[in-house]
């Protein structure tokens, strides 16, 4: 999809901030529509977007509450945020000002949403997924409590020398679960969810 | 017991370190001391890890209170306990209450340095299961040791709960360890002594000397908090000891040499990035504060100013005589120094190096120039995780080199920086 057409899609919407498409499970950003005058970029945001929705996803089938349809509604200090997934494939991420009226935000969301699923219609078909050594190290530097160590800290831990490091697509498998525990130890935690 | 603790601080004016009680210790802030911490953790695994950190606070903290309690006369098993329990509050540690003997015991810290500042930086982004503060731990049971005049080693210490793990205090177990430590010869004022080479100015001498003796006055007149912290220019400061980050920096840096060689590189690099993340945050936030206004004017943001500025405010806190000897704003910095309390630490027990050892002061090196050249002064940024977030993400533009080494036979140690 051309940046040009999310932009025909959402650039008329009223209190729109902006419209970020995540590609799943890797949490890279796809494509974003954005005023020209943010401030933040949207690479980062849209792969936390993309987590976001997976843990959801996870928290709600743990549950046994899970359904496609699911959604997650956001209200911060400054905007409402509505996260959708599409068919496991990708997320879309649509922000509105605080204070527009939920109705007209739901109505907006689902005439977006029906364009966009339109035109996402082509490149759902077999989607690349990146090796896991690449989503383990990605998901490691979005999360990382010093992002710009972390590297180092997995080379030191794991013994992997950091140029090995540099290009996860390259690592052999046998390096996975090493990593894999170096990476929930930096994290604290007990399991990845990727 | 009449003690008198500000008595036995001692600051050698000529090469720019402190001794406390013949001690040498140095202050450094919350953000290098959890980031070396880690980096020991990281390097040989948890357990070893804390191991290593343990018996390094011990050891390093049995020295300073066998001092102290040699210079000040302090005799009685209870008073030295007292003594060691305000020592603690007093070099920004935390509060420590001791219930333990020759036999063993509880100890409860309240507060802690570590356990409290690693909850404050990193509690809500990473869930912590194992303790942090060996440091504490191992104070404890040197505490113990010299209050009842055992050999050092004689107590093991563990910490059973820990402010970073979501407990609302410390507390650390001692009990007999049925064995002693072999002691090193401590590096005191004497070995130190042996070690600094002749002292020589830079550019700028006059400035970064009345400025740095300026903030020695000042941190003269500071003190710890009831909580027995010292919280201040956006971080928590301790009052530490030279020998417990040299004897974990080194000991660790060397295991990895010879088991991990390919790893010889990051574990270097990680060290260095321990006094990055100090310099930055902490010196950052001396020159952004009121009081520097207040002792030396405004901050311009002018690059020389700022690398001046530094350079004093690391001779206030006892890294050494830091010089300039070369500084061209947005290409290259050269420092030298007579003396790090790490060279003076490395040539008494280690053999020679065959290269840089001082890693503190290549990262504080590269942190000056990120000062200079990076941070909008004007706009009085905070320095927070954000802000060096921000900076530091995607690298930094410029790298650093130890050309020179006094734990590698030279006359001085001296960092170069110049852009990548």
């Amino acid at each position: 999809m051309t940046p040009t057409s999310l932009t025909q899609i959402a650039s008329d919407v009223p209190s729109l901030q902006g419209v970020l498409i995540t590609a799943m499970p890797d949490c890279l950003m796809f494509d974003a529509y954005l005023p020209s005058n943010t401030t933040w970029t949207p690479e980062s945001v849209a792969s936390y977007f993309g987590d976001l929705v997976r843990a959801n996803r996870e928290a709600l089938k743990s549950m046994d509450n899970w359904s496609s349809d699911m959604q997650v509604t956001i209200e911060s200090s400054e905007s409402l945020i509505i996260l959708k997934e599409v068919q496991e494939q990708f997320v879309i991420g649509f922000i509105f000002n605080l204070g527009t009226p939920i109705g007209m935000v739901r109505l907006h969301v689902q005439k977006m949403l029906r364009n966009i699923e339109q035109m996402l219609a082509s490149f759902q078909a077999d989607p690349e997924e990146a090796p896991r050594a690449v989503r383990i190290i990605d998901y490691l530097q979005r999360y990382a409590p010093d992002p710009h160590a972390s590297l180092m800290r997995l080379a030191l831990k794991t013994g992997i020398p950091i140029d090995s490091l540099n290009e996860p697509h390259l690592l052999s498998e046998e390096y996975l679960d090493s990593i894999e525990v170096a990476v929930q130890e930096i994290l604290g935690l007990s399991e990845l969810h990727i | 017991m009449s003690f008198n603790l500000k008595e036995l601080i001692q600051y050698m004016a000529s090469h720019n370190h402190t001794f406390f009680a013949h001690t040498p210790v140095v202050y450094h802030c919350h953000h290098f001391n959890l980031f070396l911490d880690q980096t020991i953790d990281d390097a040989l695994g948890s357990k070893q890890g804390l191991e290593l950190r343990t018996h390094a606070a011990q050891e390093a903290t049995y020295n300073l209170l066998e001092s102290i309690c040699h210079f000040a006369k302090i005799k009685l098993p209870l008073d030295r306990i007292q003594v060691a329990s305000t020592v603690f509050a007093a070099m920004g540690h935390g509060s420590l209450h001791f219930s333990a003997n020759q036999r063993g015991g509880t100890v409860r810290g309240d507060y802690t340095h570590y356990g409290f500042s690693w909850k404050d930086k990193y509690g809500k982004a990473v869930r912590r299961t194992l303790p942090a503060d060996a440091f504490g731990a191992g104070y404890a049971a040197a505490a113990v040791e010299v209050a009842y005049d055992l050999p050092l080693g004689s107590l093991k210490a563990e910490e059973t709960t820990c402010i970073a793990t979501g407990a609302p205090n410390c507390e650390f177990t001692l009990s007999p360890s049925g064995t002693t430590t072999k002691r090193q010869s401590p590096v005191r004022l004497n070995e130190t002594k042996k070690a600094l080479k002749t002292v020589f100015h830079g550019d700028q001498e006059e400035t970064i000397a009345n400025i740095a003796q300026g903030l020695v006055q000042f941190l003269g007149t500071l003190s710890t908090d009831e909580r027995g912290l010292l919280q201040g220019f956006g971080v928590f400061v301790t009052m530490h000891l030279a020998e417990y980050y040299n004897r974990i920096s080194y000991d660790a840096f060397y295991h990895i040499t010879k088991q991990m060689p390919q790893s010889t590189g990051v574990m270097g690099g990680l060290l260095r990035e321990s006094g990055h993340v100090c310099v930055f945050n902490t010196f950052g936030g001396i020159l952004n504060s009121p009081e520097w206004e207040g002792l030396v004017g405004p901050i311009t943001g002018n690059p020389l100013d700022i690398i001046v500025g530094c350079c004093a405010i690391g001779r206030a806190l006892g890294f050494g005589h830091w010089t300039i000897h070369d500084f061209a704003p947005n290409q290259s910095l050269t420092l030298r120094t007579p003396s790090t309390y790490e060279s003076n630490y490395h040539v008494n027990r280690h053999e020679m190096a065959n290269e840089g050892r001082c890693f503190f002061f290549q990262g504080a090196s590269l942190a000056m120039m990120q000062l200079a050249h990076r941070v909008d002064w004007k706009s009085k940024p905070d320095f927070d995780q954000d802000l060096y977030n921000d900076l530091f993400r995607r690298g930094v533009p410029w790298v650093v080199e130890e050309t020179k080494c006094i734990s590698k036979g030279d006359e001085f140690c001296e960092t170069q920086v110049h852009l990548r």
